[in-house]
């Protein structure tokens, strides 16, 4: 499979159009032509290292533990690599720790499609992705929640 | 292709940026406020987050009535929804996130991911259009999220009494009923505090299972 390359002058990257339209059909211009079948890729293949391109039509198959209120934050040292202007914006959003909603609301992308970005970015070693150790919180966390909601007016 | 490897042409790296290194990113808990149209999910939301609500766009899938079959070829509709949430920071290290979500059609995996690690739900009820909350009660019933149904009190009006919506909902002795406006902060809080009290009453039954 090819990808499109964000910088490639013959197909210029177009920020301003949401990515699940640029993936799909009435878009893809040059790019290689969205799929006829709809199948979702496979688990194992979204959490591959896809570092330079965008969702490629894909809109299942986001990593479960990527929730929309899951904090992301850049990797400290993250090495340079080339990214598409969707993923830029991310990366932008994260210096300081911001949730996988946040990022969906504040770059107007998709939820879906953030999901599926920030755990390729995750994969390519340039966000780090805080996934909690236990899925429900504990009773202390509650507890601390009702005390700061009771404190405020 | 050569181009590929001028390292001019490295762009968007995550190493450079303002700042010095992240801070410690805080513990997130949600709840959901659930509801039919029009019901002041989004006012709810409004009036207790420390930001204007934002909004994000999501997948909401529903299965075709009659047809169980989630194989390829099952009917499957799929439908963007607008989905609102806020932001209230406890302190530092923890962060209550409040996702609006409407709540009038059969859903799927879209719910699935949403509840996932949520504490709780608020069911906002509107007792002109009571039976618009079925489908969100039905699904935190089966999934098993403590909930509570707030009926929104539009200006003190309510056609219904809370018992007559309890009658109506047919919905478990133990699941509160209240009333609440969800234009006033004090008045959301308060809600909030009665669905935080079912999460706790569940994660202590689930800790002293577990010992
Ligand atoms: N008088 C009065 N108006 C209310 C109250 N709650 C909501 N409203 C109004 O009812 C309308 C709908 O409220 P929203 O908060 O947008 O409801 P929603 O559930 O988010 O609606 P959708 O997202 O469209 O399903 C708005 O015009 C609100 O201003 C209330 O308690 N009293
Ligand atoms: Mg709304």
């Amino acid at each position: 499979m090819t990808y499109p390359d964000p910088d490639d002058p013959a197909h210029p990257a177009r920020p301003s159009v949401r990515p699940f339209l640029q993936s799909g059909p009435l878009a893809a211009g040059g790019y290689r032509p969205a799929p006829q079948d709809e199948q979702p890729p496979a688990p194992e293949q979204s959490a591959a290292l896809r570092p330079f391109v965008i969702t490629s039509g894909r809109t299942n198959g986001a990593d479960p533990d990527i929730g929309m209120e899951t904090q992301v934050t850049v990797t400290p040292g993250a090495g340079p690599v080339r990214l598409s202007p969707e993923m830029r914006a991310i990366v932008g959003l994260c210096f300081e720790p911001v949730s996988v909603a946040e990022i969906s609301a504040r770059l107007r992308l998709h939820l879906g499609v953030t999901r599926i970005l920030v755990g390729d970015l995750r994969a390519a070693g340039q966000l780090d992705v805080h996934v909690l150790d236990n899925e429900t919180p504990d009773p202390e966390t509650i507890m601390r929640v009702i005390r700061g909601l009771r404190a405020i007016t | 292709m050569d181009y590929e490897q001028s390292p001019d042409r490295v762009v968007g790296t995550a190493a450079v940026g303002s700042g010095g290194p992240p801070k410690k990113a805080p513990v997130p808990v949600k709840i959901i406020v659930a509801g039919g149209f029009g019901v002041g999910k989004t006012t709810t939301v409004g009036a207790i987050s420390e930001i204007s609500p934002l909004t994000t766009e999501a997948e909401m899938t529903s299965a075709a009535v009659g047809i169980d079959n989630p194989g390829l070829g099952s009917t499957k509709t799929t439908t963007t929804i607008a989905m609102d949430f806020g932001v209230l920071t406890i302190d530092q290290t923890l962060k209550l996130y409040i996702f609006g979500t409407p709540g009038q059609t059969r859903f799927a995996f879209m719910w699935d991911d949403l509840i996932k690690g949520a504490l709780g739900a608020l069911v906002v009820v509107d007792t002109n259009r009571i039976d618009d909350c079925y489908p969100a009660v039905d699904y935190f019933e089966r999934a098993g999220l403590p909930f509570v149904v707030g009926v929104n009190t539009f200006n003190g009006q309510m056609s219904y009494s809370l018992d007559e919506v309890r009658w109506a909902l047919a919905i478990r002795e133990d699941v509160p009923v209240l009333a609440f406006d969800a234009r006033f902060r004090g008045s959301v809080r308060d809600a909030l505090l009665v669905v935080l009290d079912q999460a706790l009453d569940k994660a202590v039954r689930q800790k002293s299972s577990y010992s």
